[in-house]
Parts: structure tokens; sequence; C-alpha cells
């Protein structure tokens, strides 16, 4: 991690502040389950036939990577060019029923670049494994106002949304501080490579695109001033996917305070928990006997398919009664298996229960309570089934014998 | 420079090492260019018979001979024709060996800068390319390594030039060809805007034999599928190229990112670990392409296409054939644990699904059919149907420092 304070690396693909960021995406009215079988609300459009090359070549914010290149030149029109159907009196609210045949607000951007597409990549990352030099994330102590200020920051953020609380909190404990000591201090500079990743604490920044795609020397060698950002906004995440060139210069205009969060520590914290988290559901797995005769790829697959669900003290994980159709490991926590209401077994980390519900939906033989704050790795029998087949055919690999001792939740 | 010499005998040492698995490393002694050109025709040669039974490609040892890492070859020996392809550390020429009389006999040489490769962090990247390249040679529908090799600055893969392979097949006499390379479906995309259902079906299904192959066969996940990396053949088949992102990843997961923004599957923007699962969603990303024009997610802002990826709302023009929405659909599953391909079944329940109803599978494979699109015939050696690339500039050149040299050195030993 750079540790100077005013020393910024320059590098940073400037992609997202709070001005740019809300009219970009728009949602559509549909289901929340996307189905097949159900066709979605194909808001889509067709017409903006010769409007296509408006932009072509990609804008400022193309980032060079999506940027259509000089090959794309003899292509002057929208794919949508053809079979044109001026779409009128559609509806986006239309719902599931309506088919919109063209909307001029949805669907595909007209003025998509066609030229020919890079690949982009980060730095190789292997995990942590047992024996190396073991790493850990930096640590950079924050005010609890802080810490609520930068939840905020990236609350809207798709990178952060997904994370889980564990990861959430160790990347904000990861973000460095970089005061900015004066104004005019160029943060990041547009065309150069991007490492970081910039929230504002507190002071305020310009943020300029030239034309050309990078700063250029003179004293108009910025560009135009696009927007300003202030306390809450942030810049450069497309730094913390891969490097590449910085899309807009941003200046500081007065003595200001940044956040900082480089790729290598983000993505790094990211794979570690994701890997460590495979290794110790594959690990619980291994102590299942119905699963013992899946081949190591086989649980690999399945410890990729458990969801995380955690429960309060006190809540009831499996209702005795209730048909069975999920599988649980206990991740954290304690829980305990009732039956008629009197206890018959406790449940502590890397214990299962509920798996006779691979096979069918037979009624749970017992509740299972949890007696403090339990996280568990669940997988349905559904889920099971479209990953692996059904479970009888992966038992007949062995003979597995229904242990009811063992299994109060399962026995019927 | 002057430590060449020092270089040779390192490299000489390192590729004494050569694992044993690679069983050609006698082939290495000096030969003259003649007997380079019969090396490089003996590859081409050994082809029909792994046509003849393609899975099970076990005893390639006459091909394989020429995948090693040459100590004959250098640069040299090339005369360079005309830029294919360039990459962001590569590029890729037509070439003609110096001494080959026949005009006709050109390959694809594509030289990769090691200051380059470095200074983007690609080590890893490249050694698994040639790794795979090897790994996987003789199917019909990937690019064939014939040799690669090394020098001071610069590492090089030598692979056939695209419409060569089928023409031997077919029995033709070199002399008599008159061809020219199909460029990449890319282009023709474009240039149609849109490909109709069935040569959409065509070449989605290639791509899911070659994706098959890929996976069931040598573990590979490919990771950078998309229409800039399909090349055309004489009988319009497809040749999938660049595997620099390739890697043997087996049944467990890898980390880095890397593809193309617009096909990158949401395991690898959450950088959550991805496995072959990320093939197949490219797989629904490029039909979806060839159908409509342009892929489902895109803005001009990249983190706004990953934003969709991840979110992973599909919408379809309304006159997609349902086959191949719900292929799409099926395929572009967000979850990889729900991902056709993936899931049980495998690529068998790809190669099921209602939208390849009519493929004859083996026609394709074994090239009894011809393609929807049958490149423009003229020149052998034209390569007019690939874009213009501007020469390289020299100017800004990164320098392979004597610190990298040392660093780096051994591994590229393999080349």
């Amino acid at each position: 991690m750079a540790e100077s304070s005013n020393s910024f690396p320059g590098t940073n693909p400037f992609i997202n502040t709070k001005l740019e960021k809300s009219p970009s995406i728009q949602k559509i009215s549909e289901d929340e389950e996307f189905e097949v079988t159900s066709p979605t609300d194909m808001t889509f459009r067709q017409a903006n036939a010769g409007s296509g090359n408006a932009n072509f070549g990609g804008s400022a914010f193309s980032e060079g990577s999506q940027g259509g290149g000089p090959g794309a030149s003899f292509f002057g029109q929208s794919p949508f060019g053809t079979g044109a159907a001026s779409g009128e009196g559609e509806s986006e609210e239309g719902g599931l029923g309506a088919l919109p045949t063209g909307s001029a607000r949805q669907g595909f951007p007209n003025n998509y670049a066609l030229g020919r597409r890079t690949s982009v990549s980060a730095e190789s990352l292997n995990p942590t494994s047992a024996g190396d030099e073991s790493w850990a994330p930096p640590h950079h102590p924050k005010t609890d106002e802080q810490l609520a200020r930068l939840k905020t920051a990236v609350s809207g953020n798709f990178l952060f949304s997904h994370l889980d609380d564990d990861q959430f909190k160790t990347v904000l404990d990861a973000l460095v501080e970089k005061p900015i000591p004066a104004k005019d201090i160029k943060v990041i500079s547009q065309g150069d490579a991007g490492d970081y990743f910039y929230i504002v604490e507190n002071g305020s920044f310009d943020i300029y695109i030239h034309p050309s795609g990078s700063v250029q020397p003179g004293p108009d060698g910025l560009g135009n001033k696009v927007s300003s950002t202030g306390p809450g906004g942030s810049f450069g995440e497309l730094a913390l996917m891969y490097n590449a060139p910085r899309a807009a210069t941003v200046v500081s205009t007065e003595k200001s305070t940044l956040w900082g969060l480089d790729r290598i520590t983000f993505r790094r914290i990211l794979m570690d928990s994701a890997f460590q988290r495979r290794r110790m559901y594959e690990a619980f797995l291994e102590e299942v006997p119905l699963l013992s005769s899946l081949k190591p790829y086989e649980r690999a697959k399945i410890a990729d398919a458990l969801d995380t669900i955690k429960f309060p003290v006190g809540a009831t994980i499996i209702e005795e009664g209730d048909p069975g159709d999920a599988f649980y490991l206990l991740e954290s926590g304690e829980a305990e298996a009732l039956k008629g209401g009197a206890s018959v077994k406790e449940y502590h980390r890397g214990d299962y229960f509920g798996e006779l519900a691979l096979l069918d939906d037979k009624p749970r033989a017992a509740s299972i309570v949890t007696k403090t704050e339990v996280k568990v790795a669940r997988l349905g029998r559904d889920g099971f089934k479209r990953l692996l087949g059904p479970v009888e055919e992966i038992m007949r690999r062995t003979e597995y014998q229904l242990d009811a001792s063992k299994s109060p939740v399962s026995a019927s | 420079m002057a430590t060449g010499s020092v270089e040779d005998s390192s490299s000489e040492v390192q590729s004494g090492s050569v694992p044993s698995s690679l069983p050609f490393k006698t082939n290495s002694i000096r030969h003259g260019i003649h007997e380079k050109e019969r090396h490089l025709v003996q590859s081409f040669r050994s082809v029909p018979q792994k046509f003849a039974n393609p899975f099970l490609v076990t005893d390639r040892a006459d091909e394989n001979q020429l995948c090693i890492s040459s100590r004959t070859l250098e640069l040299n020996d090339f005369k360079l024709l005309k830029t294919l392809g360039t990459g962001t550390f590569a590029r890729v020429w037509l070439t003609r060996l110096k001494n080959q009389e026949d005009k006709n006999k050109v390959y694809a040489l594509k030289v990769l800068r090691k200051a380059d490769v470095i200074k983007l962090k690609q080590v890893e990247h490249v050694r698994n390319e040639r790794k795979t390249l090897a790994a996987v040679n003789g199917h019909p529908f990937i690019t064939n390594l014939i040799a690669s090799f090394s020098d001071e600055h610069s590492l090089y893969m030598l692979v056939t030039f695209l419409l060569l392979l089928s023409y031997l097949l077919q029995g033709t006499d070199l002399s008599q060809l008159d061809f020219c390379p199909g460029g990449e479906i890319f282009t023709y995309l474009r240039r149609a805007r849109r490909f109709n259902e069935d040569t959409s079906r065509f070449y989605a299904a290639e791509i899911t034999m070659t994706i098959e192959f890929l996976h069931d066969i040598h573990g590979v996940a490919y990771r950078d599928l998309k229409p800039e990396n399909i090349l055309l053949d004489a009988d319009g088949h497809i040749k999938l190229v660049d595997f620099g992102f390739a890697k043997q990843v087996g049944n467990r997961e890898t980390y880095t990112l890397c593809g193309t923004p617009e096909y990158l599957a949401p395991e690898v923007i959450h950088n959550s670990g991805h496995g072959l699962a990320v093939d197949w969603w490219a797989l629904g990303i490029l039909i979806y392409e060839f159908l409509v024009g342009q892929p489902p997610f895109w803005d001009q802002n990249p983190m706004r296409i990953y934003e969709q990826i991840v979110e992973g709302r599909l919408r379809f023009p309304p006159n997609m054939p349902p086959a191949a929405q719900n292929i799409v659909s099926l395929l572009c599953k967000t979850n990889p644990s729900e991902r056709l391909g993936y899931i049980s079944g495998g690529s068998g329940r790809v190669k099921a699904h209602p939208f390849f109803a009519n493929v004859v599978w083996d026609d394709l494979f074994y090239h009894r059919v011809k393609g929807p699109i049958l490149p423009r015939v003229s020149h052998p050696a034209d390569a007019g149907n690939f874009e213009e690339y501007p020469e390289t500039d020299t100017r800004n050149q990164n320098i392979y420092t004597e610190d990298q040299k040392k660093k780096y050195e051994p591994l590229f030993s393999d080349f």
C-alpha cells in the first residue's frame, strides 16, 4: 500500500461520481425472478436506425478498452438499422403482458460501439494457501462516524453491495486516508494507468475530460469541466477491476481528504475470503456420510452452490413435521435438535443436518433451533439435483447406511 | 546485446529440463531451413489421422515435435508479410519462410515482446497460452501451434494460417491453391449487422464442440470467447484463436480477472472464484450477439456494463426465436451453479437443447458440410479480409532490462 499522504499514484480509472451515476442505468418493471419460460418484459428498441454512429469511437468514458477502434470505421449504422419498427404508444410500465416493440428510452444504447473489443486483465492473483507467507489486509482505524459515511458512500456500488458483512468490514478497514493538502492537486489524470479507487471524506473536486482521451500540455490541457464531487462522492472505481486508462482528470478545489483503496488489496480480500469459504465448505462436506461417495470435484461444485444464511438466537431453522427441502451445514454458532420439545442433539461448527431432504421430501423428524447467532450454509434438493443429478444415483456408488441416532432430523 | 550468448546457454540448460511429458526434445538438434520446412509440412499431414478420432488424441508425437520450444527457428527465417492483428502486448503477422519458394505456404506468427509481457503482468498468461495450445493441438476448430521460439527480446508462436489446414485435408495441391484467409467472424458479423438463426446456430454449434473439447478433455477454460477471436477457414468452419487467457483449471476455481468486458461472467467481476462455467456464460453472450448484432449488456462506461452483468437481466428483441432466447437465458444464469453447460449433464445438455435441434454434430466436426459464409477467394497470401493495423510504433517501446532478464528469463524458457 502506498502510504505517502500526498503522492498520488495518479493512476486511476475515473468512473463514478454521484452526478454521473444515476441516469445511466434504468430499471424496468419486470418480475424479480428471471425465468425463461415466461418472457420478460421485452422492452427493446429496434428503432434508432441511423443514429447509431453518433458517438462512434467511444466517448471519453469509454475507458480505452471500449472505444470503437479504427477498424470500426466502415460500419456507420446501428445494428438495429434494419427492421426498425417505430414503437408508437408502447408503455414501459406495460408489464409482462405487453411486448413493446420499440421503446426509445429502453433496451440497448443506440450508440453501441461497433469496434473491435480489447481484452482486459488484472494482475495474477493466487490465494494465500497454508504454508505460504500469510497476507493480511491492511487495517486503518476509523471512527464509527467515518465508517458510517463510507458505508453510505459505497452503498450504491455493485462492487460493494454483494459483499457479506465480514468482507465489507475488511474492505472498509483497508481504506487508507489520503490528505489533499491544497487546491489544484491532480488526484488522477486522464489517460494514466489506474490503481486506486477514491471516496471523498471532505473537500471538493472538479472533474475534467479532454476529448483527446488524455491530459494535454498547455493551459487548457485538462479539457472541459464535466462535473464536480464532494463529501460522499467517489471516483476511479474501474481501477478496482483492472488497470485501464483513467477516463477523466480529478483536481482538488480546496484542502480535502480522500479515502483510497487499491485494486490488489480489494481483489485479494474478496479472493481470500471466497477461497477460505470454499475450502471450509468442502471440508465440512467431507464429513457428511450421505455425500461420502462424491468425487472431490463434485464436492467443490456443491461447496460453490451453498447459500449462506444467518439466524438470530432462538430461531427455528427446520420445523418438525415440515416437508424436507434442503440440507444444512452449520458454519458458526450453536443449535440443537428438538423432538416434541425435548432436546435430543446439539450442533456445532462443521455439523450438518437435514441431509435426507436431498433424497425426498419426507417430513422433518425434528426441529432445529438456534442457541446462539448462527450461520448456516444451505443447499436445496433441487439445487443438488441440478448440479449433480439425483442423490440416489450418487448414493448407489456406496452403501450409505441411515443412522438414526446420528441424524435425528432425517430419521422418520 | 552482449549477453546474447549467455542467454543462449542458460536457455539450453532450461530446455534440457523440459518436462518429460513433452517427448520431443530429441528433435532439437540443428537443422537447415529445408529440414524445418519438412517438419512444418509433416505437422499438417499428421492432422487427418487425428480427425478420425479427435477426442482420443493420445499419440501425437509426430506433431508435438513441432510444438517444441524450437531452438532451430528464429525470426530471421521468416518474411513478415502483413499484420493480421494486434493486442495490448502482441502482434500477429502473416509470414512465410524466407527460403520457401512456394509462396502459398504462409503461417501466422504471434510476436510478444518480453518487456511488454512483463510490464502488463501477463507472464503467467503467456506461459498458459503456449502450454494450452501445445496440449490441445489438433482439434479441427482450434488454431494449430506449429512451433514456438524466442530470442533476446521476444517470444514467438507459429500457428497454422487458417485455410491451409482444410485444403490439405482435401488433398488439394498446395501449388494450385487459390484462397484467402477468411478473417474474423467479427468482421462478417459487423458487416451483416446480425446473423440469421441458421448461421448463428452453425457457429454456436462449432463453438460448443470446441468448449466441450477444452473442458472435458483438457480441463481448460478458454476465458476470452468473442467474435473477434473466431476465424473462418476456407470452408467456412471456425478456428478459435488467441489462447492468451486459456488456463487449465480442471474442476478448481481461479481468480485472476481476464476476458473482454462485454463477455465477462458475473463471478469473474465479483472475484469470487471462477472456472469452466465462464465459457458457457460467454457462449450465451455470443449467441445473443450473433442474432441481435450486439451483446446484451452494454454501455459506454464499462462499470455500467459490469453492473448490468451482475444484475443479469436479459432483454430480448421480440423477433428473436424462442429457442434462442431460451438457450441464452439458460447459459447466462448469473449463478454458475444454475448455468447450462456447468450443471448436471454438462456440454451434452447444451448440445441437446432445442436451439441445436437439427444440428448434425459429426458433419460439422468432420467438415462434411460447408459453413454458411465462405470467405472470398483470391490470392493465397492475401490478407485482404483482415483489417488494417498501423505499423509498430517503436519510439515508446518498453525495454527488457537486465533485472527483468534475471528474474523472468527462466519463466520464458518453455518457448
